[in-house]
Formats: C-alpha cells, sequence, structure tokens
C-alpha cells in the first residue's frame, strides 16, 4: 500500500474483528476487516439488519475497540480524541436531547469540544445548510421525525468534523425528506475534506455515494475493495 | 398472567421494588416504634406518677360513724389501711434556754408504729428517732426544743398536757397529709399547719378522745389506705378513671359515713394532662416523618414513568384492557406494601428492643404495630394505583410536555395552597397563641380531657406550605433566572453553563420536586432535632430549678448548711458555692418561704433564667436586688392577692433568733419572681440574705447551692461525706431531682424516642436526597448516553450531573433547614405546657445538624458517581439504549 496513501487515511483499519456475547453464545459481529478510508471519501455500507453495519461505525468512531487485528486513524489521532471535533456520528433513532433547543442541541458538539468559533455563527450556518434556522428556538418534542433528523445532520456538520458516520439517517423519512437531507448534506461537503459513511439499506442512498461497500455476516465484501458505482 | 408479571417485576425491576419497599418500611417502622414508646411511655408515667403518692385514700370518717365498720368495707378493694387521729389544739409552749416560746393553734396527729413503715414517705427523720413523740421541723424550731425537752400541748376546753419530744421530723407531704377532706371541687387549697406534734396512736387516743367527747369538730380520724398499683391500667386516663370509680363506689357503700380524699385520682389527674401532652408530643414529631416517608415512596413510585407507560403500552397493544392493567399494578402494589410492612415491623421490633428498650409486640403497642403495617399496604395500594392510572389514562404529549415544565400550571398552583397553607398555619398558630398555647386541656377534677389537635395543624400546614411554597418559587426561579444560574454554574461548567442552566430550566417541574421533598426532608430533620436538644436542655433546667442547683446540700434552721459552706467549696469537683437561706415568712397570715441570697453571686452557683423574673430579665432584677437592701421579690399571686404596686412597704413577719418569736420587718416590693431554685410553685419571696441576717439576728444559710465541674452525683457523694458530722444536712443531686420530677413530661426519657426520631430524620434526608436524585438521575440515562455517544467527555457529563445534584442539595438543603428553625421556634412555642419553665432560646444542635448535611451529601456524591460509573458502561452499550 502507498505509504503517503496510509499516511493520509483517516481509518486503517486491518484484520479487525469484533465479536459479543448474547448468553452463552458468541456472535461474531465484524470479521478480519481491513479497509481504509481517505479524507473526501463518500461511502455507503450496506448489508441485511444484524450484518455489522453499527458496529463497524461503533469501531470507526472510536466508541468500540476491536476484539483483534489493527485499527488506526492515522490522520485523525488517538481514538480517545475522535469525538466530538474530528468525527461526527449521527443515529437513525432520534437523538436530541430533550430539554434543549434545536439550536442548543445543533451547539453542543461546539462547546463539548471547546473549539475556539464563533457558536452562534456556526450554528446558524449549520442549521440554513438545512433550512432550519425557523426552527432554532424550537423544542425537540415539537419537531416532526424529519426535522429532527435533519437538526441531527446540523449537529454533526457544525463542528466541521474531518469524517461523519452516518447509521441509517433517512431510515425512517420518506424518501422525499430522506432526498432532500443527503442533497443538502451531500451539497454542503462538495468542496470540503470531510469523509462520509452511511449506513443504509437504501439503494437509492448508495447510489448517491462514490463507494459502497457491503458487509454480511461480519465481513465486508471483497475485503474493502473498492465498488465503484456507475 | 399475574405470576408471569410478578416474576417479571422481580427480575427487572427489582431496584424499583426495593425502593419502594424501603418507603414502606420506614414509614411503618417510624409509626410502629413511635406507638410503642407512645404506649410504654404513658405506662411509664403512670407507674411513676403513681408511685410518688405517699397515701393514695384518706378516708375521713363522719362523726358518729364506726370506724372499724368502715376499715372492714375498705379492706377488700386495698393493699394497706393505717388509722390516723387529728386533732386541733390551741397552741403549744415550751421551757428551753430559760426562755418560753408559745406558739399559735396546731394541729396533733396520732399515729401508729406501723403507719411509717406503710407509708414511708410521709415522716422523715431529722433528729433522734421515731418512737414516741415527735415534732414537726418548723414547731421545733418555733419552740427551740430538740430530743428529751417536754412541750406543753394546750387543749380547747381541757387542761394542757406534757409530752417529751423523742425527735424532730419533715413532713414532706404536708400538704396533702393535713389537706381539707370533703371541700368542693376548685375550693381554695388549704395550708397546711404550721405547728405540728405527732404521737403515738394510743398516746393521741388517751389526751383526745377526752377533747372528742368535749369539742367533737376538734377532733376527727382518717384511714390511709393504699391501693394495689400493680392492678391499674397502664393508660393514665383510664388509671384515673379506674380509681376515680373505684373511690365513688366505696363512698357509696359506706353510705354517707366518710368522705374520701382522692390523692391517688389527684396525681392521674396530674398526668394524664402530661400523657396528653406526650400524645400530641409525639403527634407533632412523628407526623411529618411519616408524612415525608410516604412522599418518598410515592416519589419513588412516580420515577420510571416512562418505562411504567411503554410497559403499559405494551401490554395494551397485545390486548390487556385497563382493568387487567390496573390489577397488574395492584399485584405489584400488594407485593411492595406487605414487603416493606413486614420488613418495616423487623426494622421497628429492632429499633425498639435497641433504642427505646421495649417490645412491639406486647399489650396495646401491638395494636399499633397491626395499624402502622395496614396504613403501610395502603400507602403501598396508594402510591402504586395512582401512579399505575395517572399514567394510563394522560396522553403521552401532554406528559412529554409537562416533563419540560411548559404545562398550565397545576391545581395547586392556581388556587395558591402554598399561601393558603401558610395563612392558615399562622391563624391556627395566632389562635393557640392567644389561648396562652393551651393545647392540651384536663380540667382537674373531672374525667374528660381534651386535646386541641386544630392546634397541631399549624406546624403541619406551616411545613407543607413552606414545601408548596419552595415548589412555586423554585420553578419561578428557574424558569426566569436561567442566565443567572448559566452565571452561577459557570466556574463549574465552564463553556456549557449556558447548556446546563437551559436543561435544569426546561426541565424544573421534575427538580423542583427533588428539592421540595429535599428540603421537607432537611425542615423534618431539623425541627426535629431542634425540638429534641431545647427539650432536654429544658428538662435539665427543670431539674436544677427543682434541685436548685448540680448539687444542693440542705440543712435545718439548727443545723444550717453554711456551716459546711468552704468544705463544701473545697470539694473537688466544685466550681462555686453559694449559701442560700430558707426561711418562713407571714405575709399578713399567710405563711410563705423566704429565700435570702447574695443576688450578685447567687448565679455563679445556679443558673438565673431570664424567664424566673416578670419581665424577661435575670440580671436586671437581680441587680435591683442587689441595690435595694430591703428590697424584695414576690410570686405573682402574692402581688396580686395583696395588690401590690411596685415600692410599696412590705412588712413581714420573720422568727428572730434571739427570742424565737416572729417579728414585722420593714421590706420593699421591687418586683415578681415566678419561679426560683427549689422554691415551690405557688407562693414565696426572694431577699437579701444579709438584710435578712441582720433583721432576724440569723446568719445561718439553710441551703448551700453547689455548681460542679465533675459529675453532680460524685460531687454529691463526696458533699454528703464531708458534711456526714452535720446532723440533718441532706445532699441532693440534678440527676435524683431528673428522676423524681413525676408530674412534668419532661420527667419523660425522650433519649430513646429523639434517637430514633433523629436516626430516621438521617434516613429521610439521605432517601430524598440520594434516591430522588439517583431515580432521576436513572429516569435520564437515554440523555447521557446520547451525550456519551456525541463524544461527552466524563468530566463534561460530570457537569451536567453535578449542576443539578448540587442545585438539589443546597437549595433544598438551606430552604429546608430555615423552615425547620422556624417549625421548631412554632414548635416550642406550641407546647409551652410541656416545658417548665418555658425556655428562653431554642438550643441548636450544630453537631447533629452538621452531621445531617455531611450524610446528605455523601447520599448525593454517591447518587452522582453512582450516575457517573453508569455512564461508563461502554459507549456501544449505552448507545443500544438510544
Amino acid at each position: 500500500m502507498d505509504a503517503s496513501l496510509m499516511a493520509d487515511a483517516l481509518i486503517q483499519a486491518t484484520d479487525v474483528g469484533r465479536a459479543y456475547r448474547q448468553g452463552s453464545a458468541t456472535v461474531a459481529a465484524v470479521v478480519e476487516a481491513t479497509f481504509q478510508l481517505q479524507p473526501k471519501d463518500r461511502m455507503a455500507l450496506m448489508g441485511r439488519s444484524g450484518s455489522g453495519k453499527s458496529t463497524l461505525l461503533h469501531l470507526m468512531a472510536g466508541l468500540d475497540r476491536p476484539d483483534s487485528g489493527s485499527l488506526l486513524w492515522p490522520a485523525l489521532g488517538a481514538a480517545e480524541s475522535l469525538l466530538p471535533a474530528k468525527i461526527a456520528l449521527v443515529f437513525q433513532a432520534p437523538s436530541l436531547l430533550e430539554p434543549l433547543t434545536v439550536a442548543e442541541n445543533v451547539a453542543l458538539p461546539l462547546l463539548m469540544s471547546g473549539a475556539v468559533v464563533d457558536t452562534d455563527a456556526a450554528v446558524t450556518a449549520a442549521l440554513a445548510t438545512f433550512g432550519l434556522t425557523h426552527l432554532a428556538d424550537k423544542l425537540p418534542e415539537t419537531l416532526s421525525g424529519g426535522q429532527m433528523q435533519c437538526v441531527a445532520m446540523a449537529r454533526a456538520i457544525v463542528g466541521q468534523p474531518q469524517l461523519i458516520l452516518a447509521d441509517e439517517p433517512t431510515g425512517q423519512l420518506d424518501r422525499v425528506t430522506g432526498q432532500a437531507l443527503l442533497d443538502a448534506l451531500l451539497q454542503h461537503l462538495a468542496g470540503t475534506e470531510t469523509a462520509l459513511v452511511i449506513a443504509t439499506h437504501d439503494p437509492a442512498v448508495a447510489e448517491r455515494m462514490t463507494m459502497i461497500w457491503r458487509m454480511d455476516h461480519g465481513r465486508l465484501l471483497a475485503d474493502g475493495q473498492r465498488e465503484v458505482v456507475a | 398472567m399475574i405470576w408471569l408479571w410478578l416474576g417479571g417485576l422481580i427480575r427487572e425491576r427489582q431496584g424499583r421494588l426495593v425502593g419502594m419497599m424501603t418507603g414502606i418500611a420506614l414509614s411503618v417502622a417510624l409509626l410502629a416504634a413511635l406507638g410503642a414508646f407512645l404506649t410504654q411511655s404513658a405506662a411509664s408515667m403512670t407507674h411513676r406518677a403513681i408511685g410518688s403518692v405517699p397515701v393514695d385514700w384518706q378516708v375521713q370518717i363522719a362523726a358518729g360513724a364506726s370506724l372499724p365498720d368502715i376499715a372492714k368495707v375498705l379492706a377488700p378493694g386495698v393493699s394497706k389501711q393505717q388509722t390516723v387521729g387529728y386533732a386541733d389544739v390551741d397552741g403549744f409552749e415550751a421551757h428551753t434556754g430559760g426562755t418560753v416560746q408559745t406558739t399559735g393553734p396546731g394541729k396533733v396527729l396520732g399515729v401508729d408504729a406501723q403507719y411509717r413503715l406503710d407509708f414511708p414517705e410521709q415522716l422523715r427523720s431529722l433528729v433522734g428517732n421515731l418512737d414516741g413523740v415527735l415534732v414537726a421541723q418548723q414547731t421545733a424550731a418555733n419552740l427551740h426544743v430538740g430530743m428529751g425537752d417536754s412541750v406543753q400541748i394546750h387543749r380547747p376546753g381541757l387542761p394542757s398536757a406534757e409530752v417529751k419530744v423523742a425527735g424532730i421530723v419533715d413532713l414532706p407531704n404536708a400538704d396533702s397529709l393535713f389537706q381539707a377532706v370533703g371541700v368542693p371541687p376548685g375550693a381554695a387549697p388549704q395550708a397546711p399547719p404550721d405547728n405540728v406534734l405527732l404521737l403515738p396512736l394510743s398516746t393521741w387516743h388517751g389526751l383526745f378522745d377526752p377533747q372528742a367527747v368535749a369539742r367533737p369538730d376538734s377532733v376527727r380520724m382518717q384511714l390511709h389506705a393504699g391501693l394495689a398499683h400493680d392492678r391499674l391500667p397502664n393508660d393514665p386516663e383510664a388509671a384515673f378513671v379506674a380509681v376515680q370509680g373505684a373511690a365513688r363506689n366505696l363512698e357509696a357503700r359506706i353510705a354517707g359515713n366518710g368522705v374520701i380524699a382522692d390523692n391517688l385520682a389527684a396525681r392521674l389527674d396530674a398526668v394524664r394532662g402530661d400523657a396528653l401532652y406526650a400524645r400530641v408530643l409525639f403527634l407533632f414529631l412523628s407526623a411529618p416523618g411519616c408524612l415525608l416517608a410516604a412522599f418518598l415512596t410515592i416519589a419513588v413510585a412516580a420515577s420510571g414513568g416512562d418505562r411504567r407507560r411503554r410497559d403499559q403500552a405494551l401490554l395494551r397493544i397485545r390486548g390487556a384492557s385497563r382493568s387487567q392493567i390496573m390489577q397488574l399494578a395492584a399485584v405489584e402494589a400488594g407485593v411492595v406494601g406487605v414487603g416493606g410492612a413486614a420488613i418495616g415491623v423487623g426494622l421497628a421490633a429492632l429499633i425498639s428492643s435497641m433504642l427505646l428498650q421495649t417490645t412491639i409486640f406486647a399489650g396495646s403497642a401491638a395494636v399499633w404495630v397491626a395499624g402502622a403495617a395496614l396504613a403501610g399496604v395502603l400507602l403501598a395500594q396508594a402510591a402504586i394505583l395512582i401512579t399505575a392510572w395517572r399514567n394510563l389514562t394522560l396522553t403521552t404529549v401532554k406528559d412529554a410536555r409537562m416533563a419540560l415544565g411548559q404545562e398550565r400550571a397545576r391545581l395547586w398552583q392556581r388556587v395558591g395552597l402554598d399561601f393558603i397553607c401558610l395563612g392558615l398555619s399562622a391563624i391556627v398558630f395566632w389562635r393557640t397563641w392567644s389561648t396562652g398555647y393551651q393545647v392540651v386541656l384536663a380540667p382537674e377534677g373531672t374525667p374528660s380531657s381534651s386535646v386541641d389537635y386544630i392546634a397541631f395543624l399549624a406546624p403541619v400546614l406551616l411545613w407543607l406550605g413552606a414545601g408548596l411554597l419552595t415548589t412555586r418559587l423554585c420553578l419561578i426561579g428557574l424558569g426566569l433566572g436561567r442566565d443567572q444560574l448559566a452565571r452561577v454554574l459557570r466556574p463549574l461548567a465552564g463553556p456549557l453553563a449556558g447548556i446546563v442552566a437551559a436543561a435544569i430550566s426546561r426541565q424544573r417541574r421534575r427538580i423542583t420536586q427533588g428539592i421540595a421533598l429535599v428540603a421537607l426532608g432537611f425542615a423534618f430533620a431539623t425541627s426535629t432535632a431542634i425540638f429534641n436538644t431545647t427539650y432536654h436542655a429544658q428538662t435539665l433546667v427543670d431539674a436544677a430549678l427543682t434541685n436548685g442547683a448540680d448539687v444542693t446540700v440542705t440543712g435545718t434552721a439548727q443545723a444550717p448548711a453554711s456551716a459546711a459552706l468552704q468544705t463544701l467549696r473545697a470539694l473537688p469537683g466544685v466550681m462555686a458555692a453559694q449559701p442560700m437561706q430558707h426561711r418562713f415568712a407571714y405575709v399578713g397570715n399567710d405563711l410563705q418561704d423566704l429565700y435570702g441570697i447574695d443576688a450578685r453571686h447567687i448565679g455563679e452557683a445556679t443558673r438565673m433564667s431570664d424567664a424566673y423574673f416578670a419581665g424577661g430579665d435575670a440580671t436586671r432584677t437581680l441587680a435591683l436586688l442587689a441595690r435595694t437592701p430591703d428590697g424584695v421579690l414576690v410570686s405573682e399571686e402574692t402581688a396580686k392577692d395583696f395588690q401590690l404596686q411596685l415600692g410599696d412597704a412590705l412588712n413581714l413577719r420573720l422568727q428572730n433568733a434571739r427570742d424565737h418569736q416572729y417579728h414585722s420587718i420593714l421590706f420593699h416590693y421591687i418586683g415578681i419572681a415566678r419561679e426560683f431554685p427549689t422554691a415551690p410553685h405557688d407562693s414565696f419571696l426572694v431577699a437579701n440574705a444579709a438584710y435578712v441576717s441582720e433583721q432576724t439576728g440569723a446568719a445561718g444559710a439553710e441551703i448551700v447551692l453547689l455548681q460542679t465541674s465533675a459529675a453532680p452525683a460524685r460531687v454529691a457523694v463526696a458533699a454528703k461525706l464531708a458534711t456526714a458530722a452535720w446532723p440533718g444536712i441532706k445532699v441532693t443531686d440534678i440527676g435524683q431531682a431528673q428522676h423524681l420530677i413525676g408530674s412534668s413530661l419532661t420527667a419523660i426519657d425522650l433519649g430513646g424516642l429523639a434517637r430514633l426520631e433523629l436516626g430516621f430524620a438521617v434516613l429521610m434526608v439521605a432517601g430524598a436526597t440520594g434516591l430522588i436524585l439517583a431515580l432521576g438521575l436513572a429516569d435520564r440515562r437515554r440523555t447521557f448516553a446520547i451525550l456519551s455517544a456525541l463524544g461527552a467527555k466524563p468530566r463534561q457529563l460530570g457537569v451536567f450531573l453535578w449542576s443539578e445534584a448540587l442545585l438539589l442539595f443546597i437549595v433544598g438543603a438551606l430552604v429546608g433547614m430555615l423552615t425547620g428553625f422556624g417549625l421548631a421556634w412554632m414548635l416550642v412555642k406550641l407546647l409551652t405546657g410541656v416545658f417548665d419553665p418555658p425556655p428562653e432560646l431554642i438550643s441548636v444542635p450544630w453537631f447533629y445538624l452538621l452531621a445531617l448535611i455531611g450524610v446528605a451529601l455523601l447520599s448525593v456524591v454517591a447518587a452522582v458517581i453512582g450516575a457517573l460509573r453508569e455512564t461508563g458502561v461502554p459507549a456501544v452499550q449505552r448507545m443500544r439504549e438510544i
């Protein structure tokens, strides 16, 4: 592998494995996954439910540790420093904090990372990206499911992370809303160095990415070989 | 289905079940243990009170009636009886030391040798022996006679008789011994005679049977009887009714041939008032504790509403009806209620045997235990079923909005229930204040008694009103003061301060409920602790007032204790010794105790409380007395009876040492003394010892008061040894006095009760802070899981947790302790009747309050650390909860 590519890689995974115990049985969620993720990558991670997509995203975010193999973030640093400044996570389920307004929810990563930026301006810009400015002072309980997911996406981009990991971000949205969310996101990321990994069942979402990885029973098909979708 | 549900509850919800059971157990244990203590203390009061009655019944035989016949009727109902003869005489005369002393009218008693064995409290030997002719101490002083001297008895209508004195005695219960039997209730008490001689019954008959013929109105016979005390009911009220009923039955059976002076019923009459005070006291002190335990249980039941709603939704999706869901809740309530009640009863049994040295399963205490257990079961049903019903009927959207405090004000807020409670509390308090804090009414001589239970509402309403007002103010404060809160939190939360303040502000409903519970817990603990400490301090004041000082050495006019002053002063452990004269003086025809003191120094040996003097300023009153050599302080009753005005000249008659006659001495009335160490409650005088000495020619002081730095009992033993050579000297210490104060409620040893209540109070406070906080944090695990998955570091999660926890603790503790101080003040005021004299200030147990704060803080730390450890669960596992 090209050494310069390795040094620039956001993630370098070699034979990464992760298993869980379920009662007396052991379930292999990720098996010998080897891949590399570079800046600007647009990756769709596809597979059936239970194929290991979420576990792989958690490993990539540094939220979980592999049982075997090597997982490094050459361009990002140590696992403890990844969230929320360098990597942002978006979840499938509603993940807004109920007592905080939309703007406060979006500001959270900036405040937690201690970023020296104009928080209000950054939040306004992130909300504007998804057309949410008018909802800034609303509480999550007053939003629709689509609006909540848009806010979660705005929260992901507000700190300008180098990698966004989204777990089924459009899974609970109708197709039109999902497409609009994706449009706004990709438009925002265009021209930036930020890489994007989206775990999805939806081929329409996957088609918008430049690469698709498939997972089956914890294995990355073709061991992370890039499959360019035309 | 029920067994399946029950199994699931035990497997999956054991934490919440245990929490609710703990709340129920605390309520039951507190109620049962207090009930057992109340029952035991009532029995103890009865036992001690009747134990101090020297003669239970004095049956005065009507003229012409047959004494043996009445004795025969009396015998089956009593355990002992003795015949006593009473004869009025014109006076006594003695020739001693070349002088002749005569007295005014007196009485001669005839008692059998067995009398002093059956009724040992009636006679106390001072000099000589008890076989033969005995002279009362004051009479001996008046006649200036001692052992072997002759006294002439001037019998009305008969020649005088001469007897030889064998001993000098004190008659400690002269008031009851010489009481007028058969006078209507409410009649003014008759003062005991100033001059008394006691003869063996046979001698008495020899001298006074002829007088009974010549002047039948001057001779009376009485039967003195003692009842079997172990057959009386334990409760003072029931014992009073039983004894009074037996006395009336006897009066009916002897059909007008005798009248009974029922000393035992009179004693129980006084004690039943105290017993009612005790009941009120326990109500005052325990009701908030039980209510708090109930609130805690309801709060625990109400927490986890989200999970319960989810459970209910799943059940309903699978076709369960509302009644089936309520049945399942009832099963849960049954398990919690029965389990909690069983644990509570066990806890009460343990606590009672360890702290109160009593069993909860004996006699009437068992009724309390059963009642407490039933209350626990009902509380569980109420707490769980009401919560389940609310969850079942309220919409989730509405609930969610309520969770963020944007809902419409609740009914109690709209109607201003907090202000209503506080207003009513003030009105009830004012009403009780206007009656002079007459909370307990037990009219003497009548079997009816009553407690003004309405007065009990004042502190309860204050407590509840303060809790509700705290909730209202916190809601307003957290709603409007978000920016200020952020500023306060900035040192702790840094850049997250604004977010944390916003989160707290929007969750103010839940947080203020926690604050209110913590405040109620602290208020209960603080008020209980302050009241108990004040009560304890006041028992010491009461005992000091009764005994005079830590140790009191009492001599006689012939052998004054001041003769041993230097010896006593030199004893190890004695900090100060002050002599105090105890003489008698006539105010008009009224013989009163007179205390001659050194007004400048008396305070060195005994506490001069402000409450002792009208005007409430001991220092000023004593300084005035010191400046006015012929000044005298009189009792309120004397000032009123003799219509005295400040500065009035007052001629008192005191006995002069030279001629042993009473001579008029000019004093000036300068103030009122309500109480004074060793003085009786009704009438007494306080004057300057130097002036009394100068005017009477007797410089000795009958009493020496000792203030000790060592244990009073130990100093008393040393004082007894040191004064063994002086005849007739008696040494008492404050501990004995504490034990002997039978008529006062302050005689009850509240030590065990105080430990019990203070222990519970600590548990309540720890529960209100730690448990409520822990449950609140557990309910928001999802929030912390999201924060953690977004990249919040443990320190940042800690900011959210600590901010909320410290807010809850600081505001709750502060408001609660302030409310507790107010409650304690109100309790002490309302229960003024308990204290004799009333306390000047409340006593604050600073160490306990600091320990309370420490325990609460520890429970907060434990709750937050527990929640932080929860956030330490791998992020992936937490994310699955999202």
